[in-house]
């Protein structure tokens, strides 16, 4: 009776063999799931918070372009003001990440002029100033150039473009939080993404 | 027996896992493609509308003196000596707010500035928008301008006759076209698909204008 078990691996060692293969194969696939799930996941999410600073930043720009401080105004609106203006958009889409506006204030406590106001150019640099998974409103204002008494031979407004009305510029940058884990992504640190959404147009300006 | 049956398990485990991973891969990839082309979409909209809009932040009828030049893509310069003002502005707004992105497009070169297009209805057929003389032609994106006056002859404005019908309303048209490109990204591995956008948007004059 025993012959007829000869050469033949015994029966209670196959469960636990398959077991551990059924563990190696969970652990190997496990994180290719993950992987898969969260990038997903992360780009359904990135695509949503996109398409909101999209359109929230076209808004932005409207706003800016038409709403100086007065009709004859030769200064862009408050970052302040143009950023409560937007949050509300924003904040329904960038859960988990805070929204502040980029304003360099004066003395006065207000933002300061223009001239001097600069966005910043990298998230890498909102994040430097005001810490993870921070986006900025930034609103900047660029000037014509004085015009000038035209050469002989050239027409006025001289040098070309000096009558345009101002440019406006309104830019979301920073960081917005996702599920990207520790290790992976473009963001500095875990759990963000950068981003960078911006509008420009020119300013609605009325003669004095 | 039994081993090479177990060893067939693990070669057919092997097999199921080489099958499923591409798979699943090749999907994510698809995905992400999708959501980067509906970001694209949105953005093109976005600066097209904000285009359309800003002809109107230029004086009505002023236009450019000799020697004017406009942004382009790619560090492309474009002359508008001679073009109405607006023109320039919608496509600086455009220039200026399309600049995410940009390396995955490619753009269909269109006419900058045109006027005279008709919606077209029962009573007048569709007419195609006629350039302006000089308007460059390599523009990312063309917009039909409303009326505007040169030397005493006024040049028919785009009239879109789905508003106010039946006579329309002159309107601001701006279009842009592009295809979306994946090849230098790592989507490129699952994503074979150039998908074409394609954006348009209108403005109506505002009731104050400089």
């Amino acid at each position: 009776m025993g012959g007829d078990f000869e050469g033949v691996v015994r029966p209670r060692r196959t469960p636990r063999g398959r077991c551990g293969q059924a563990i190696v194969e969970f652990a190997v696939v496990l994180p290719l799931f993950l992987f898969c799930l969260i990038g997903a996941l992360d780009a359904g999410l990135w695509a949503v918070q996109t398409s909101a600073e999209v359109s929230a930043v076209e808004q932005a720009a409207m706003i800016a372009s038409s709403a100086g401080s007065s009709p004859v105004s030769e200064t862009a609106p408050d970052a302040r003001a143009v950023t409560a203006a937007i949050s509300g958009r924003l904040r329904s889409a960038l859960f988990g990440t805070a929204i502040d506006s980029w304003c360099a204030t004066d003395a006065t406590g207000n933002c300061a002029p223009d001239s001097t106001q600069r966005c910043p150019t990298t998230p890498a640099e909102v994040q430097a100033k005001e810490g993870p998974r921070v986006v900025v409103v930034c609103v900047s204002e660029a000037d014509p150039p004085a015009c000038t008494t035209p050469p002989p031979g050239l027409r006025s407004p001289y040098p070309p473009g000096c009558a345009d009305s101002p440019m406006i510029t309104v830019r979301v940058i920073g960081f917005v939080a996702s599920f990207v884990p520790p290790g992976f992504g473009p963001g500095a640190g875990a759990f963000e993404l950068p981003t960078d959404i911006s509008a420009t147009t020119h300013t609605l300006r009325f003669a004095p | 027996m039994t081993r090479s049956r177990r060893r067939g398990d693990n070669a057919q485990a092997v097999l199921e896992t080489a099958l499923v991973i591409p798979i699943l891969l090749f999907l994510v990839c698809n995905f992400i493609a999708v959501m980067v082309e509906v970001t694209v979409q949105e953005q093109l909209n976005s600066a097209t509308a904000l285009a359309a809009q800003s002809r109107f932040q230029a004086p009505e009828n002023a236009f450019d003196v000799l020697g004017t030049r406009c942004c382009g893509a790619h560090g492309v310069t474009l002359v508008t000596s001679g073009l109405p003002t607006g023109c320039r502005y919608a496509a600086e707004t455009f220039y200026g707010t399309m600049t995410t992105y940009t390396g995955l497009l490619h753009w269909k070169p269109a006419t900058l500035c045109t006027s005279g297009g008709d919606s077209g209805n029962a009573g007048h057929p569709q007419a195609p928008p006629v350039a302006y003389a000089e308007s460059p032609s390599n523009a990312e994106v063309s917009c039909d301008i409303g009326a505007v006056t040169t030397g005493g002859g006024v040049i028919p404005g785009y009239v879109d006759r789905t508003l106010n019908p039946p006579s329309g309303l002159d309107v601001v048209t701006c279009s842009a076209s592009a295809s979306l490109d994946f090849a230098n990204t790592p989507l490129a591995w699952g994503v074979f698909w150039t998908p074409t956008l394609h954006a348009q948007a209108e403005a109506v004059p505002p009731p104050f204008r400089q």
